[in-house]
C-alpha cells in the first residue's frame, strides 16, 4: 500500500490521519527498541501525505515522523540531521536508530523516522530581542551545516545555482497575475491588482538585473559543502529556546543554498508582521546573524538584492492561480493595499543600510 | 557485433511508463537485432523481470532512479561482460566510468537533450567524453549544434538521426481503423461538429500551452466552430497540481470555446486523440530538442503549428506540412499562423496528407534503425585511437592531448545539415 495525500473536511478532527497510515505507524514502531505508551498526532500535511506524532515511551518522549517527500530526497535531510548532531553537536533533535541500526524505516513508499522530543521548548518573544535570538541561532545552524556531504543514494537537494531561475519565475508569474486579473476583471481585487502589478514586476526585473551584475556567480562557485544548508522553513516555531540554548527543529526541507536566503525570509516576513520596515530591526537582525555566521561584503550585496525583490507581494498573490473567482475578493484587495503600503517603507530602509558593509569593511 | 545499449536511470524499457528515449529504443530494437547481438541494460521496474530475453534481445535491469546508484550498477555489469560496442543513451557522464572497465570497446552516444550543457557535465569531463566516444548521434540538428558550440572538436563525430513514429498506430481520423474512434471521442465530448485543435504535452511554462489559450478568444472571433483539446496529465488532481497548471486551468475556464482537458492518457491510447483532432499545435517556449509529438501529428495526418524553438522547426516545411510561429511568447503570432491554416480547408488537407507521407517515408523506425546501423558499421571499421585506448580518469588532461584520428562519418543525404535536409523533405512530400 502506498501512502497518498488525504482529504480533510470539516467533520474531521484537524489532525485526522487515515487508519491505514496509523496502522503503518504501528508497524514502523516495531522496528524500534521502544515500548510506546502513547502516540498522538501533533501535526499533519494532508495535502502532501505527511504527519508527526508525539510518542511517550519507556525511554522518554520521542517524535515519529512520516516524511512526505520522495525517499531519496528524505535521505538527504536525514543525513543532514545526523551530520549536525554527530559531527557538529548542533542543537537539533538526535535521530533514534532502529534495532538494526538504521536511521529510518521505509513503509508505504515513504521514509519514517524517530527522533528525540526536545523538552522543554519555548518560542522566543515576538519582539526585537526574540528576532535577534532567532537570527543568531540561524547563523549558528548555517555555520555548523557547512561540510555536509549527503549519503550515497540521496538526491542532492540544492537551490544554490537556482537563484536566477527563481527570480525569472517571479517576473514571469507576475504576467500570470496580470493575465488573470484581466480575464477575471469583474472581481473586486482585479483592478487593484492591475494597478500595482507593473510596479512590482519592474522591481523584480531590477532585482534580477542586479543579481546578474552581482558577485552571486562567483559566490556559488564555492560549492555546496562550503556554503552548507538552508532550513527553508525557519521562524518562531522551528527555532525555539530549550534548556541549554536555542534548538532548531523540523529539518525535513533543508537544501544547499546561500545561507542568507533563510535570513532574508526571516527579515521580510518579520517586517510584514510589523506592517512597516524598521531600519533598527533590520540592522540588529543582520548584526545578530553576522555574529554567529559572518557575512562578507559580497554576500551582503546579494542579501540586499534578495531583500529588494517584491517577496511579500509575490508570496501573497501567487495563490491567485488556484481559484481567481474566490481569491480576487475584497479581502485580497485590502491585502494588496497593505502590501503596497508596507513596501513603500522598505526602500528608505534598504537605502540606509545599503552601504553598512562598505563603510565598516568586512565585519 | 556484440552490442550493449545502455538506457537512462529514469524510465524502463520497454516503455511501460512512456518516455521519448524509451520509445525511441523500443522503436528501433526490432530492426537492430537482425544485424547484431543486442543487450539492453536499463533500470528496474516492478512490472518487469530483472533479466529476460525477448525476440532475441537480452534485457538486463538494475537499480536506478538516482544517477550514481545506476552508474555503479552499470559499471559492475560492464566489468563482468564483454562487448564490441557500447551505445549509451543521453548520459555522457556514464562514458568515462564505462571506459575504465571496458578499455577496448567502442563507445557511441545518443543525445536526446541538453545533457552536455555545463550545468550537467563539467567541461573537463565533457572534453574527455568527446574524445572517448566514436560517434555522437543526436535527435535534431539543434542538439548537435549545441554540442558543437561547446565542444567544436566533436564536429566530426556528430550525426543527426531524426526519430520515428509507428504510423500503423498513429493514423489519420479518416483511416478505416480510426474513423469510428474519432467519431466516438468527438461525440462523447460534445465536439463532433467542431474544428478540434489539439495540444499534447506536459503542462509546464516551457511547453507554453497558456499562449494557445490566450490566442483562442481572438481566434474564436474569426472562426465560430473551434474546440480545444488539451492532452496532458495532472489537470484535475488537486495534489500534484502545479501553480502553472492552476493558472492554465483558470484561463481555460473563461474561454469562449469548448475545452476538453483529458487528464492523463495512457501512452498506448494517445493516438486516439490525434485521430480525433483537426489541427495540432505545439506551443513550446524553450529551446526544445525536438518533440516527438510532431512525428505523431504527422502520422495522424494533422497540419502542424509549431514554434521556432530548438529542433522543432527542423521537421516542418513551411506551408507544406505545417507553419512555424516565430514569436511564440506572443499569443497574437499564434492567432495569425493558425488563421492561415484554419481559413483554408484545402491547405489544411494538403498539409495533413503531406505529414502522413513524411511519417510513412522518412520517419519510419526502420529508417532510424538503418541510420544507426550505418553509424555503428562505420565505427566498427574504425580502430580506436590511442587517446581512446588510454584509460583517462586519473591521468591529467595534458597527457591526453592527442586528437583522435577518426575519419569523419560520411554524411548521407538524409543526415545532411538543415538546408539540404529541407530539400529531402520536399522530395519526400512530392513523391
Amino acid at each position: 500500500m502506498f501512502i497518498e495525500p488525504w482529504i480533510v473536511d470539516e467533520t474531521m478532527h484537524e489532525f485526522f490521519v487515515p487508519d491505514y497510515i496509523e496502522q503503518m505507524a504501528e508497524d514502523v514502531l516495531r522496528h524500534y527498541d521502544l515500548s510506546v505508551q502513547s502516540r498522538q498526532v501533533v501535526t499533519t500535511k494532508p495535502d502532501k501525505g505527511g504527519a508527526i506524532w508525539k510518542l511517550e515511551t519507556n525511554k522518554g518522549p520521542k517524535s515519529l515522523k512520516l516524511l512526505h517527500r520522495r525517499p531519496t530526497r528524505s535521505l538527504f535531510s536525514l543525513g543532514a540531521q545526523r551530520y549536525l548532531v554527530d559531527v557538529q553537536k548542533a542543537n537539533v533533535p538526535p535521530i533514534v536508530q532502529t534495532k538494526d541500526g538504521m536511521d529510518y524505516v521505509e513503509a508505504g513508499g515513504k521514509l519514517w523516522f524517530v527522533a528525540e522530543w526536545i523538552e522543554p521548548l519555548f518560542p522566543v518573544t515576538k519582539d526585537l530581542e526574540g528576532a535577534k535570538q532567532l537570527c543568531y541561532a540561524l547563523g549558528e545552524f548555517h555555520r555548523l551545516s557547512k561540510g555536509y556531504v549527503p549519503p550515497k543514494g540521496a538526491e542532492i537537494a540544492s537551490r544554490l545555482y537556482k537563484w536566477p531561475k527563481t527570480y525569472e519565475k517571479t517576473i514571469s508569474k507576475m504576467d500570470w497575475f496580470r493575465q488573470l486579473a484581466n480575464v477575471y476583471k469583474e472581481m473586486p481585487a482585479s483592478s487593484m491588482l492591475l494597478q500595482v502589478v507593473d510596479h512590482f514586476q519592474a522591481q523584480a526585473r531590477e532585482s534580477f538585473a542586479r543579481l546578474q551584475q552581482s558577485p552571486y556567480n562567483q559566490l556559488v562557485e564555492l560549492g555546496h559543502s562550503e556554503w552548507g544548508l538552508v532550513h527553508q522553513d525557519y521562524g518562531w516555531s522551528n527555532g525555539q529556546m530549550g534548556a541549554n540554548g536555542m534548538w532548531i527543529i523540523d529539518l525535513d526541507g533543508v537544501a544547499f543554498d546561500l545561507p542568507i536566503r533563510d535570513l532574508r525570509k526571516l527579515i521580510s516576513g518579520t517586517m510584514a508582521d510589523l506592517y512597516r520596515w524598521d531600519v533598527h530591526w533590520v540592522r540588529e537582525m543582520i548584526r545578530a546573524y553576522n555574529e554567529a555566521n559572518p557575512i562578507d561584503a559580497s554576500l551582503y550585496e546579494v542579501l540586499m538584492i534578495d531583500l529588494s525583490l517584491p517577496n511579500e507581494f509575490y508570496k501573497n498573490l501567487k495563490e491567485v492561480v488556484y481559484d481567481p473567482e474566490l481569491f480576487l475578493n475584497e479581502q485580497t484587495m485590502q491585502l494588496i493595499e497593505t502590501i503596497v503600503a508596507t513596501d513603500a517603507t522598505k526602500w528608505p530602509v534598504l537605502a540606509e543600510i545599503e552601504n553598512d558593509w562598505k563603510e565598516n569593511g568586512n565585519r | 557485433m556484440n552490442i550493449l545499449m545502455i538506457c537512462t536511470e529514469k524510465l524502463p524499457v520497454p516503455p511501460v511508463l512512456g518516455g521519448a528515449i524509451q520509445t525511441y529504443i523500443a522503436g528501433i530494437l526490432p530492426h537492430l537485432r537482425r544485424a547484431h547481438r543486442i543487450t539492453v541494460l536499463g533500470v528496474q521496474h516492478e512490472t518487469l523481470p530483472n533479466e529476460e530475453t525477448i525476440d532475441g534481445i537480452h534485457y538486463v535491469r538494475v537499480p536506478g532512479g538516482i544517477f550514481d546508484t545506476y552508474c555503479d550498477h552499470v559499471v559492475q555489469y560492464v566489468q563482468a561482460h564483454s562487448f564490441d560496442l557500447i551505445h549509451i543513451f543521453n548520459r555522457p557522464r556514464l562514458v568515462l566510468p564505462i571506459r575504465q572497465v571496458a578499455p577496448h570497446a567502442k563507445i557511441t552516444l545518443s543525445m536526446h537533450n541538453d545533457m552536455f550543457q555545463l550545468a550537467k557535465i563539467n567541461r573537463e569531463e565533457a572534453e574527455q567524453v568527446v574524445r572517448q566516444v566514436s560517434a555522437i548521434v543526436t535527435i535534431s540538428n539543434y542538439i548537435g549544434q549545441v554540442i558543437r558550440e561547446l565542444y567544436p572538436e566533436a564536429e566530426e563525430k556528430l550525426r543527426t538521426i531524426y526519430s520515428g513514429v509507428d504510423s500503423e498506430r498513429f493514423l489519420p481520423g479518416s483511416h478505416p481503423h480510426m474513423a469510428s474512434t474519432r467519431k466516438q471521442l468527438r461525440q462523447a465530448h460534445g465536439i463532433d461538429q467542431k474544428t478540434v485543435i489539439l495540444y499534447a504535452g506536459r503542462l509546464s511554462p516551457n511547453k507554453g500551452v497558456d499562449k494557445l489559450i490566450q490566442a483562442l478568444p481572438e481566434l474564436a472571433k474569426r472562426f465560430n466552430d473551434l474546440a480545444l483539446v488539451i492532452v496532458g496529465s495532472k489537470w484535475f488532481s488537486e495534489e500534484g497540481t502545479t501553480d502553472y497548471i492552476a493558472y492554465v486551468r483558470s484561463l481555460a475556464k473563461r474561454l469562449p470555446v469548448p475545452v476538453v482537458a483529458t487528464g492523463f492518457v495512457p501512452p498506448n491510447e494517445i493516438q486516439n486523440w490525434f485521430a480525433a483532432a483537426d489541427l495540432f499545435v505545439c506551443t513550446s517556449q524553450w529551446q526544445e530538442p525536438l518533440a516527438r509529438v510532431h512525428y505523431e501529428a504527422m502520422a495522424a495526418g494533422l497540419p502542424i503549428v509549431t514554434t521556432a524553438r530548438g529542433g522543432n522547426p527542423e521537421v516542418i516545411v513551411p506551408n507544406e506540412n505545417g507553419v512555424v510561429v516565430e514569436r511564440p511568447e506572443d499569443p497574437q503570432d499564434f492567432v495569425e499562423k493558425m488563421t492561415q491554416i484554419l481559413s483554408n480547408r484545402t491547405l489544411m488537407k494538403k498539409m495533413g496528407d503531406n505529414g502522413r507521407k513524411l511519417a510513412t517515408s522518412l520517419y519510419r523506425w526502420e529508417r532510424v534503425a538503418s541510420d544507426l546501423l550505418h553509424v555503428w558499421q562505420h565505427v566498427e571499421q574504425t580502430d580506436l585511437s590511442s587517446a581512446q585506448a588510454v584509460v583517462p580518469v586519473e591521468a591529467p588532461i595534458e597527457q591526453v592531448v592527442e586528437k583522435p584520428m577518426l575519419e569523419p562519418i560520411p554524411q548521407r543525404e538524409k543526415a545532411a545539415p538543415n538546408k539540404k535536409r529541407k530539400k529531402t523533405f520536399v522530395w519526400a512530400i512530392t513523391t
